[in-house]
């Protein structure tokens, strides 16, 4: 055990990859890499969508061959690379998207494939269960494994995932976006699972947006941009807005924007309740004015926003639009009252997948381009679409491409040219910015921005403070189902720390 | 870490509601009818469904990995029309062959695989959605049995063949009638075994739930998956043939309509015992249990003279209530992973959890 902790501190080299090239037809996708990771240590991997990170973990899984360059593991040069090459030679990937077998329980998904049998060749489940309960003890994790994986968290799923490529001999582990599902328990959990891991000598490549989260669990963070590597720094030597400033090259300000709010009142929720959900909201938004809702998972602010859309009950109170009574029992007719949605999962709800950037605008307006005999005006349709492309800046070969082939950016876009297509009075969106990369949330910014000058009222709920910030006339913070806290721009109290105190149920001024 | 569990004897009868059914039925019909207990009955029921049990016992197969097969319903048609011709003399409609009826046996179980074989070949390596083979390969096979038959049933086989469909173990008289323990019952009984032994205890069986929970996961644990698919539907070709055979064997003829239409009713006793077509899922012996019930249902409700019609309406309503009472499984399932959730999330409710606990 000494010596491996021995090992673990060493500063010696485990993967060394330099000059990888790779190329697409138009597209030079990795341009002279090199990136090493040390033996023990966790080494953030970090850049905007499409800076070649996917590509360059794709080389090292093997399954990307590189045009030129070299790959060498503890000084070992690698001269072919395939998925089952680097598996043996101790990388492994764990995606986002776990893949386990859900239906089975936590021992058999340890041991598949190689169950224990006895000595009629029949498996031997006493020696399935023991066997994988006594790996999982010695990596310190515990979890029952006669349960169903389907029934753990998602955080366990991650650590189960990571224990299994441990059990593969597993060296390097690539942590794709682990956190991206998590609740701060859960991450702590997590986190806490991946330096016990780390103790033993295991090294960790994280992928994430999450920058404050590369800080907190990362020894070095490498920087890429454009398909090079910008560089690599230790964690303590480099603060936030330097990261940024790598991953994004010019210097980028945070998004300020002119208030546009104006005086007339157009949403007006009153002591609004939902048992178990929220209790007592009350707030008003008014036209062209944009606020913010935040707060943890399970603090209401979720549940909020799904009522007032009306995919959840939205309870007892009374809620008006231009002095009107509404209650959407449903999506359809919040739309028709004027209330548009943007989901927080677009994947599921906000984006047909399979169906053309044209399909998408429009489907929740067809009812205006029904022409003479039922026949949809087509030309009506395609000019709408090809005015959202063009005023949002949307970045597709046409109205007909899929929106399963555009990027995450440019596929929000879409969603937002959905919404703004119906001309709502009022905008929820639900974490607008989530898995979008930077330059794509600045668009989306500029979007947000238009759309309140144009007179719409705004609330979005969000997690990310410094967004909202510079986005927002007014921020609600939500803790335990109320509205605890309300800072302002008039007011000029608009300070992160005091909004994320709040968030964390801090002491705060109820009455506010 | 503290787990908001779920209940475990919730969870168990949850899991083995099928039994609960079973049972239930059994008891509701004894008090319904006089007749239902009696031992001539109780012998029958597993006789009457012995074919009907080994296509379920061939989709059970199936399920497991996500798949299905609705040609399973011809290759019985099928298998029984094929044996009928070369077991019998011409004047009796046969091929006039009069071949062994052991090597008859053993032709129709090869039959029957080749025909699986064809239906996973096509799925796995040339990547056709199972839906469409196997209705194509019901239409086909169904219309190759009317095709080879001479338009009538066939019938007056030999003995040493319908032994297996119709013969008879062991006869117990008593005052209220016979209780007769037939092979075919024997038989299905074996054969679910068998089934649940490969599919519970050997690394094949364990493959196959990995594929039917997450075929990638699957391919990425090292198994291949494609050849688990291709045997599985084999071992269901070859179920489908043993319960041609056994059609057959007890109704000592065979017609080309044998099998037709009964695919649906299949499907439905296996999901009742507890598959799901989604793969990864339930175990043979609740399908077993799916048969039971079926049969018991089938029986009971003929005994006390419900029209057919009838019959069929409470199938289907079976039907739709395992498949509610499934829904609702995996909503409770999830109220409770919610719970759990919350339980982390919220600071409060963690520590009342932990302190009440």
């Amino acid at each position: 055990m000494a010596e491996t902790r021995a090992l673990a501190r060493s500063d010696m080299t485990l993967l060394d990859m330099r000059g990888i090239s790779k190329s697409y037809p138009g597209v030079q996708a990795l341009q002279d890499a090199d990136f090493s990771v040390r033996r023990g240590e966790i080494h953030g991997l970090v850049g905007k969508n499409g800076a070649g990170k996917s590509t360059l973990m794709g080389v090292l899984m093997g399954i990307r061959a590189a045009d030129s360059g070299t790959i060498a593991i503890e000084g070992e040069t690698l001269h072919h690379a395939s998925p089952q090459i680097m598996i043996d030679a101790g990388i492994s990937y764990v995606p986002q998207h776990i893949n386990l077998l859900n239906t089975l329980t936590v021992a058999e998904n340890i041991l598949v494939g190689n169950l224990p049998k006895n000595r009629f060749g029949l498996v031997d489940w006493q020696a399935v269960n023991d066997d994988s309960q006594a790996r999982l003890s010695r990596l310190g994790l515990k979890l029952d494994v006669r349960q169903p994986v389907e029934g753990l968290s998602v955080a366990e799923r991650t650590m189960l995932a990571i224990a299994k490529a441990l059990f593969n001999d597993a060296r390097l582990i690539i942590l794709d976006e682990p956190t991206a599902a998590l609740s701060r328990v859960d991450i702590d959990l997590l986190f806490g699972f991946v330096r016990a891991q780390q103790e033993q000598g295991v090294a960790f490549i994280y992928i994430s947006h999450h920058l404050e989260e590369v800080f907190e669990i990362c020894d070095r963070v490498t920087v890429m941009r454009d398909g090079q590597i910008v560089g690599t720094r230790a964690i303590s030597e480099i603060n936030v807005a330097d990261l940024i400033h790598m991953m994004v090259g010019g210097g980028v300000k945070e998004y300020g924007r002119e208030s546009a709010a104006g005086h007339e009142v157009v949403f007006e929720v009153q002591d609004l309740s939902r048992r178990g959900a929220y209790e007592h909201v009350s707030f008003v938004l008014r036209r062209g004015e944009v606020i913010g809702i935040s707060g943890l998972q399970g603090s209401g602010a979720d549940e909020l926003a799904q009522g007032l859309f009306g995919l959840e009950r939205m309870g007892v109170g009374e809620v008006t639009i231009a002095g009107e009574v509404y209650r959407p029992g449903s999506p359809k007719s919040a739309f028709e009252a004027g209330v548009a949605y943007l989901p927080q999962d677009r994947h599921r709800y906000g984006l047909v997948q399979l169906r053309s950037v044209r399909e998408n605008v429009t489907y929740s307006v067809l009812d205006r381009l029904v022409g003479r005999l039922g026949v949809l005006m087509r030309q009506d349709e395609q000019a709408i679409t090809e005015e959202y492309i063009d005023k949002l800046g949307i970045v597709t070969p046409g109205p007909e491409q899929r929106t399963l082939l555009l990027s995450g950016g440019n596929q929000q876009k879409v969603v937002f040219a959905k919404l703004a297509a119906t001309q709502p009075a009022v905008l929820i969106l639900h974490e607008p910015s989530q898995g979008v990369d930077v330059q794509a949330k600045v668009d989306i910014f500029n979007i947000i921005n238009d759309l309140s000058r144009q007179g719409v009222a705004i609330m979005i709920i969000s997690s990310e403070v410094r967004e909202l910030i510079g986005l927002c006339d007014r921020i609600l913070v939500m803790y335990e189902g109320r509205i605890t806290n309300e800072f302002s721009r008039a007011a000029d109290d608009m300070l992160p720390e005091d909004i994320l105190l709040a968030i964390e149920g801090g002491p705060g001024d109820a009455d506010a | 870490m503290k787990r908001a569990e779920p209940n475990r004897l919730v969870s168990l009868m949850v899991d083995n509601l099928i039994w609960l059914f079973v049972l239930g039925a059994f008891i509701a019909f004894s008090l319904l009818s006089d007749r239902f207990l009696s031992p001539y009955n109780l012998g029958n029921i597993l006789l009457r469904s012995a074919a009907f049990g080994m296509l379920v016992l061939s989709q059970a197969y199936t399920f497991i990995t996500g798949n299905f097969d609705l040609s399973v319903e011809s290759s019985l048609g099928l298998t029984a029309m094929f044996a009928a011709l070369m077991l019998v003399t011409s004047e009796a409609g046969g091929l006039g062959w009069q071949l062994n009826p052991l090597l008859v046996i053993l032709l129709m179980l090869v039959l029957g695989g080749l025909i699986g074989l064809f239906n996973g070949v096509l799925i796995t390596k040339v990547g056709v959605n199972n839906l469409l083979v196997t209705i194509a390969m019901l239409f086909v096979l169904r219309g190759a049995t009317y095709g080879i038959s001479p338009g009538t049933s066939i019938s007056f086989f030999p003995k040493e063949f319908t032994w297996l469909g119709g013969g008879t173990l062991a006869r117990v008289v008593t005052d209220n009638g016979n209780f007769v323990l037939s092979v075919a019952g024997i038989f299905v009984i074996l054969a679910f075994l068998v089934g649940h032994i490969h599919t519970r205890y050997t690394q094949f069986g364990r493959n196959m739930y990995a594929v039917g929970a997450d075929a990638d996961a699957a391919r990425a644990a090292g198994i291949n998956v494609d050849r688990v698919v291709i045997i599985v539907y084999i071992i269901a070709g070859v179920c489908a043939a043993f319960a041609g055979l056994l059609q057959a064997g007890r109704l000592n003829a065979a017609t080309p309509t044998m099998g037709a239409n009964l695919i649906f009713a299949v499907h439905g006793a296996a999901i009742i015992g507890g598959m799901s077509i989604y793969g990864g899922r339930g175990n043979i012996i609740g399908a077993f249990g799916g048969v039971l019930l079926w049969s018991i249902l089938d029986t009971g409700l003929n005994i006390m003279g419900v029209s057919p019609f009838w019959i069929d309406v409470s199938r289907g309503l079976l039907l739709l209530f395992a498949v509610l009472l499934d829904a609702l499984r995996v909503r409770y399932q999830h109220s409770a992973q919610m719970r759990l959730a919350l339980a982390e999330t919220t600071v409060g409710l963690h520590d009342r959890e932990q302190s009440s606990g």
